[in-house]
């Protein structure tokens, strides 16, 4: 055994033991435990390795969440805004479309002539209601293989229209030789069977892009039917008075100009009564048929919702990035100052145990 | 050196025990860093009193009861140093204390006792923790915050000048 081994069983010997006193204090203290304390008192800061990671699955389930349901969101936000619009011509009050729907979304739009993107399911039209007088329009862009197929598409789409009762209302048709053709053609339906029309001439090709908008007409039926009743009552009052014999030729010419400007104005109401009632009883379906060739792209509604999904992500990664950048530099001289601190401390502490 | 197998310790041990098992432990370890058996009691008692407080927050995963019991104490007793310091530096010139001339145990040589007493402080506790309460390297590194090796290069330092000065002392 070597000295220094010597020493230590020594020193392991003579193992200083707590006086019965001590234990005594020791143990009416440790009768004290208290009661549990709050979970910020508990808090460790080395859990924030596990807060971490939960924090950024939650950012990145939040971000998908909220990138998927944004553009419902948005388009109910559109929808509203348009609800509440109205527009006031030739004395006739328009309401505004209750509900409009773009299949294909805004950026297929036959008009803005973009290309369509992967073709889209037929059958998604929106369902006129036979209860109200409504405004329906639909546009439908459908692609064919070629020239030839482009003229039958368009006899059968002619023929269509005729055996739903309804008829074209223009059509024009371009099919250059050995370039791309296409037909632009504008059908009547009746109301009614305008969704038999869509999914028949949804078979004549390759759907490419579909559009619906409903404008319910109802109140300006309603407003209109009151009109013509109060006109109605006006005529047979002043018709009542006018057969009053004891009335003087003044009065007489007078009640006979309301008279006739009351019929007048009766004659314009049933006029735009009935146009209105026939606008709802058709619709207006616009055709395109085309030959050109569209690249795949990821299907409209899927991107839509990625996209929604990477802006979330690019605003969490810049607030992300700017709190780091303003941050940084400060927690950073934290740490330094932490750091320097500890070394003091450690050194105080060496000088003060060698000193004692 | 044989170190004995670690007992885990469990968070469903009740202060009251752990106080009870470990409480030699703390005793031992401030009578070494303080030389004075009387005031290591107080320092012991302090560091029950702190420990009670933190308990709620004692995590067995980080380090044994015994290892955070004597972090306490180390910090308890530093505090107690500080304040010394301070106290010395106000009341400078005036007699010193003589709590120092108690022993550090019944048992030990007088030549031991002498040589241990000439030991700094942090020559003392690297002794207390590694010797007397037989911590391993990387239990006494936590305690005093420090790395394994530079606790074992100032624990064959404070053995090799215990060895000395206890050899002077018998040779003279």
């Amino acid at each position: 055994m070597s000295p220094s081994e010597a020493l230590q069983r020594d020193i392991r010997a003579a193992r200083p033991i707590a006086t019965r006193e001590l234990r005594e204090r020791v143990r009416a203290l440790a009768a004290q435990e208290p009661a549990r304390q709050p979970f910020l008192a508990r808090f460790a800061w080395r859990r924030l390795v596990l807060v971490a990671p939960a924090t950024v699955v939650v950012a990145l389930v939040a971000a998908g969440v909220i990138g998927l349901t944004r553009d419902d969101v948005s388009r109910n936000g559109d929808r509203s805004a348009s609800a509440g619009a109205s527009t006031v011509e030739n004395g006739l009050q328009r309401q505004p479309s209750t509900l409009d729907q773009d299949a294909a979304e805004s950026s297929a739009a036959p008009s803005q002539g973009a290309p369509f993107a992967t073709p889209v399911q037929p059958n998604a039209a929106i369902a006129p209601d036979p209860g109200r007088v409504q405004r329906y329009a639909a546009e439908l862009q459908v692609r064919v293989e070629n020239l030839e197929a482009l003229s039958r598409a368009t006899q059968r789409a002619q023929r269509i229209a005729a055996s739903l009762g309804g008829n074209v209302s223009s059509l024009s048709y371009n099919a250059p030789r050995g370039g791309i053709g296409s037909a632009n053609i504008v059908l009547r339906i009746p109301i009614g069977r305008v969704q038999t029309a869509m999914t028949q001439l949804s078979q004549l090709g390759t759907i490419l892009g579909q559009r619906f908008g409903v404008e319910d007409l109802q109140p300006a039926v309603d407003d209109l039917s009151t009109q013509v009743e109060q006109a109605q009552r006006r005529i047979a009052r002043s018709t009542r008075q006018l057969r009053n014999t004891s009335l003087l030729a003044e009065e007489r010419a007078v009640l006979r100009s309301r008279l006739a400007t009351e019929r007048a104005r009766l004659g314009e109401l049933r006029a735009g009564l009935s146009a209105t009632r026939a606008e709802g009883r058709f619709a207006t379906v616009s055709l395109t048929l085309t030959t050109e060739e569209v690249d795949a792209v990821v299907p409209a509604g899927q991107e839509s919702k990625l996209d929604g999904i990477k802006d979330v992500l690019v605003w969490e990664g810049v607030v992300a990035l700017y709190a780091l950048v303003v941050a940084g530099p400060i927690l950073l001289l934290g740490v330094l100052l932490w750091l320097a601190l500890r070394l003091r401390r450690r050194q105080q502490e060496t000088r003060l145990l060698e000193q004692s | 050196m044989t170190i004995p197998a670690r007992r885990q310790p469990t968070r469903s041990a009740s202060f009251a025990a752990t106080a009870e098992e470990h409480l030699d432990d703390v005793y031992a370890y401030l009578v070494y860093l303080t030389r004075d058996r009387s005031l290591a009691e107080d320092l012991a008692a302090e560091t029950f009193e702190k420990a009670l407080k933190l308990w709620r927050r004692f995590d067995p995963g980080r380090a044994s009861a015994r290892t955070w019991l004597c972090q306490i104490a180390r910090t308890t007793a530093l505090d107690w140093f500080r304040a010394e310091a301070r106290r010395r530096r106000r009341e400078e010139g005036a007699a010193t204390s003589d709590r120092f001339n108690q022993a550090f145990a019944e048992g030990l040589s007088p030549d031991l006792e002498a040589a241990l007493a000439s030991l700094s402080a942090g020559e003392r506790e690297v002794i207390a923790l590694r010797v007397l309460l037989e911590l391993d390297g990387e239990e006494a590194a936590r305690v005093l915050g420090l790395s394994p090796t530079a606790v074992s290069t100032r624990l064959s330092r404070a053995l090799k000048k215990l060895e000395e000065r206890v050899g002077a002392h018998v040779t003279v």
